[in-house]
């Protein structure tokens, strides 16, 4: 069966870029624009969504608050989560790392680092 | 560009209009920490998206002005003028080039270099005016180039072949920097250690977070060997390739890259650092070295060349009649030093409109807030150089132009969404130059101005007969006559009828022209045109009867000779002359001031275009071309407008200059063309 990604970025052209090459590479995916929007997903869906690969700076909630909402709830706690974004500021990588992250992408990305850490994650989570 | 790119330049131009508000809020309050968030996190949304849509040169950009507002938003610098125009400027490139839609030109840019360097400059001068406690304190990231020797081992098997992220995060981490790679394979092709000498500028501790997520399958070690690009050194490089057969000591490594070091140090006349320094300061001196001189010595020392023109000009008069070649060759070489200086000096004076531009900016935005419209304004050819005065003087009247683009021109944003056009309207303000002129185009893409009503209103008021035939363009017109307004309702904001009179007659004081163009629902342009200099011009000569007069060289497009007898037209209906093979309407110097001397046999044709229209000046003779530099007439002279001023000739005798476009109104006015 086709795994699921979310795919959470305020930006919509990087969004449907992410969301089209995970497309063709055989995932499903589905979008969301901010932190709230994909933890109401989630809560509704959870069984659906294999993976979760979000931008860290977004307004409204961020994908740190986005990851510490998903591991503190233990329904969705299993969900790997990946961090696709410009930051690259150690601390926070730490932090999110102590908080349950899975990887952290930097943009711009490699098309094989970004497969690989996915395959990676979906496997081993 | 391929339609991922495409789509790129749509939203990053959203995001642009979003990065101005911004601005523009943050300037209004610079302890507000909600735009000053919002604004950080549009910079870093445009650097991502530029970066992974192959926009390097914006991803470049962006970074700087990214570190600038985080030192902002950690307290470390406050919001000044300086920043916000150096990020309101850059992104206006930002926003111009993406509007060329062409990646190559984007990424070549040079301007959008520059921008980065003025950026990437600030920050530097920030530091030092923190007395280097920002970079001390790694506040920010400070380029510094080291080479480090990186061990990875895996502790789970995997194989180069294998589709484990490790295996891509070692190559990821090579291209941070200039690598080389060992990697050691056992015999049935496990990895079991890279080993990489690289040398970057990301510091130590972004390079470990590249195995953050990865620790539970490899153990990483990183040592930083020294500073500098010791893969560039042979003795270095030597030792990498003996360190494949006796294995690596670190301290072996450490003790040469410090020998490297020294002898770098003394073999370089500067460190990298210091080089920076000095091509830094070499290229203020030629850039931005600026020094402050009072208005009044720069006024005294060009009319202390304008003296000088006059005096050249007689010297040259004098040469001419002279049989002396030695004075001859002095003359010219006289007149050549003369116009250089003439042009240096009065470049002198010469600012850019850039600070008007800033105004003009604020002006939008709380206009556009008042009145609840959505504007966007644009500034091209901000560089673009003008004289202080006329800067200063024109302050006014764009300000009001500007004012009536957004009250009268752009529509409300429902109406524009009912009038299929975008939401935000936009205003333009474009400034160039153009031999002796600085033009000055404000443009908006909102409705328009309806000739109809304008010719309608101008009749009501009796500004025009009823029964008048106007051109479009003279209806147009008819917007800067005093006391017309077509606004059906008066708001606060402009539409009292007192503004567009006082806007023309300013830029005529300035011997500038205006012209202003519509389109129903498209959107109007006004173009004005304006002198560089307001006293010494280019003119030419020429003699009409006893007199002499110039005609600025600005207006002329050709010359052609006749016989006068052709300007003998009092008798026929068409009253035009043929004059290379076209029909002009001449207007004759002669005829109108100097009609009872002796006609001369043939009569020079100077063609001039004035808005569209070539219109003919017949004139006796011509004598030449001069430089005139502009002496204000007596009160007795103030009525005659046709007059730009006089002028000293070589021979010491007064010439009359001409302002084309005043002779021929008055000339239509009067009908009095021939």
């Amino acid at each position: 069966m086709k795994k699921t990604i979310l795919v959470v970025d305020d930006f919509i052209s990087i969004r449907d870029f992410v969301c089209e090459t995970l497309e063709k590479k055989g995932y499903a995916t589905v979008g969301a624009s901010n932190g709230n929007e994909a933890f109401t997903m989630l809560t509704e869906k959870s069984d659906e969504i294999d993976l979760v690969l979000t931008d860290y700076n977004m307004p409204g909630c961020t994908g740190f608050e986005l990851l510490s909402k998903i591991k503190t709830n233990p329904s969705l706690a299993q969900i790997p989560v990946i961090f696709l974004t410009t930051e690259a500021n150690p601390e926070k990588m730490m932090r999110a790392k102590e908080a349950g992250l899975n990887a952290w992408i930097k943009k711009p990305y490699r098309c094989e680092t970004f497969f690989s850490q996915i395959e990676n994650a979906i496997k081993n989570g | 560009m391929d339609s991922n790119q495409q789509r790129f330049v749509e939203d990053a131009l959203d995001l642009l209009n979003e990065l101005d508000e911004g601005l523009m809020q943050l300037e209004e309050n610079p302890q507000a920490t909600a735009p000053l968030e919002q604004l950080f996190r549009t910079i870093h949304t445009i650097k991502g998206a530029a970066n992974m849509f192959g926009f390097e040169a914006i991803g470049a950009l962006s970074h700087q002005l990214e570190a600038l507002f985080d030192l902002v938003r950690q307290g470390k610098i406050p919001v000044t003028d300086g920043l916000i125009s150096i990020t309101l400027q850059a992104f206006d490139k930002v926003r111009g080039l993406l509007k060329e839609s062409d990646i190559q030109k984007i990424n070549a840019s040079v301007e959008l270099k520059e921008h980065t360097e003025i950026a990437t400059h600030f920050l530097h001068q920030v530091d030092i005016a923190s007395g280097g406690m920002l970079s001390a304190e790694g506040a920010y990231h400070k380029n510094e180039v080291a080479t480090f020797y990186i061990k990875i081992s895996p502790v789970i098997s995997i194989t180069t072949q294998g589709n484990h992220p490790l295996v891509f995060i070692v190559q990821d981490l090579e291209s941070v920097g200039t690598a080389k790679t060992f990697l050691q394979e056992n015999a049935t092709g496990e990895i079991v250690c890279w080993e990489l000498f690289l040398t970057t500028t990301s510091p130590q501790p972004e390079l470990e977070s590249f195995f953050l997520f990865v620790e539970q399958d490899c153990k990483a070690e990183i040592h930083k060997l020294g500073a500098g690009n010791l893969c560039e050194d042979e003795e270095f490089n030597q030792a990498v390739e003996s360190f494949v057969s006796e294995g690596f000591n670190l301290e072996i490594f450490q003790a040469l890259a410090a020998t490297i070091a020294e002898k770098n140090r003394l073999t370089a006349p500067f460190s990298d650092e210091e080089e920076e320094e000095i091509n830094l300061s070499r290229k203020k001196i030629k850039s931005n070295a600026v020094i402050k001189v009072s208005k009044y010595k720069i006024d005294e020392l060009l009319d202390w060349i304008s003296e000088l023109i006059i005096l050249q000009t007689q010297v040259s008069t004098i040469a001419s009649a002279s049989t002396s070649n030695k004075l001859r060759d002095a003359a010219e070489r006289l007149e050549i030093i003369t116009t250089r200086l003439r042009d240096t000096s009065l470049e002198i004076g010469l600012v850019p409109v850039e600070t008007l531009v800033t105004k003009f900016k604020r002006l939008v935005r709380d206009l556009s807030r008042s009145l609840h419209k959505k504007v966007n304004f644009l500034s091209e050819g901000a560089e673009t150089e003008m004289d202080k005065d006329v800067i200063e003087l024109m302050a006014e009247p764009l300000m009001h132009m500007i004012r009536n683009a957004i009250d009268h021109g752009i529509e409300k944003p429902e109406q524009r969404r009912a009038a299929g056009k975008s939401e935000h309207g936009t205003v333009r303000l474009k400034a160039f130059n153009s031999s002796a002129y600085a033009h000055i185009l404000v443009s908006d893409d909102g409705k328009g101005i309806d000739s109809a009503v304008v010719l309608k209103k101008a009749i009501e008021q009796g500004l025009v007969q009823p029964d008048a035939e106007l051109s479009e363009a003279d209806t147009l017109n008819l917007i800067f006559h005093a006391g017309l307004s077509t606004a059906s309702q008066v708001s606060d904001v402009s539409g009292r009828g007192v503004g567009m009179d006082v806007v023309r007659q300013r830029i005529h004081e300035l011997r500038g022209s205006v012209s202003v163009k519509s389109q129903l629902g498209k959107g109007t342009s006004i173009h004005i045109k304006l002198p560089l200099s307001r006293s010494i011009i280019d003119g030419l000569l020429v003699r009409v009867a006893e007199a002499r007069y110039v005609v600025p060289l600005s207006f002329v497009d050709r010359i052609d000779r006749i016989p006068y007898q052709e300007l003998n037209l009092e008798h026929r209906l068409n009253k035009t002359v043929i004059v290379n093979g076209e029909p002009l309407s001449v207007f004759s110097l002669r005829k109108h001031f100097h009609e009872e001397s002796e006609p001369p046999k043939t009569s020079d044709i100077i063609s001039i275009t004035l808005e569209g229209i070539t219109k003919g000046l017949a004139v006796d003779r011509i004598e030449g071309k001069m430089q005139a530099v502009l002496k204000p007439l007596g009160d007795v002279y103030q009525q005659q407008d046709y007059l730009a001023g006089s002028t000293i000739l070589g021979d010491g005798t007064l010439a009359l200059v001409l302002d084309p476009q005043r002779l021929f109104k008055l000339a239509d006015n009067k009908s009095l063309t021939l």
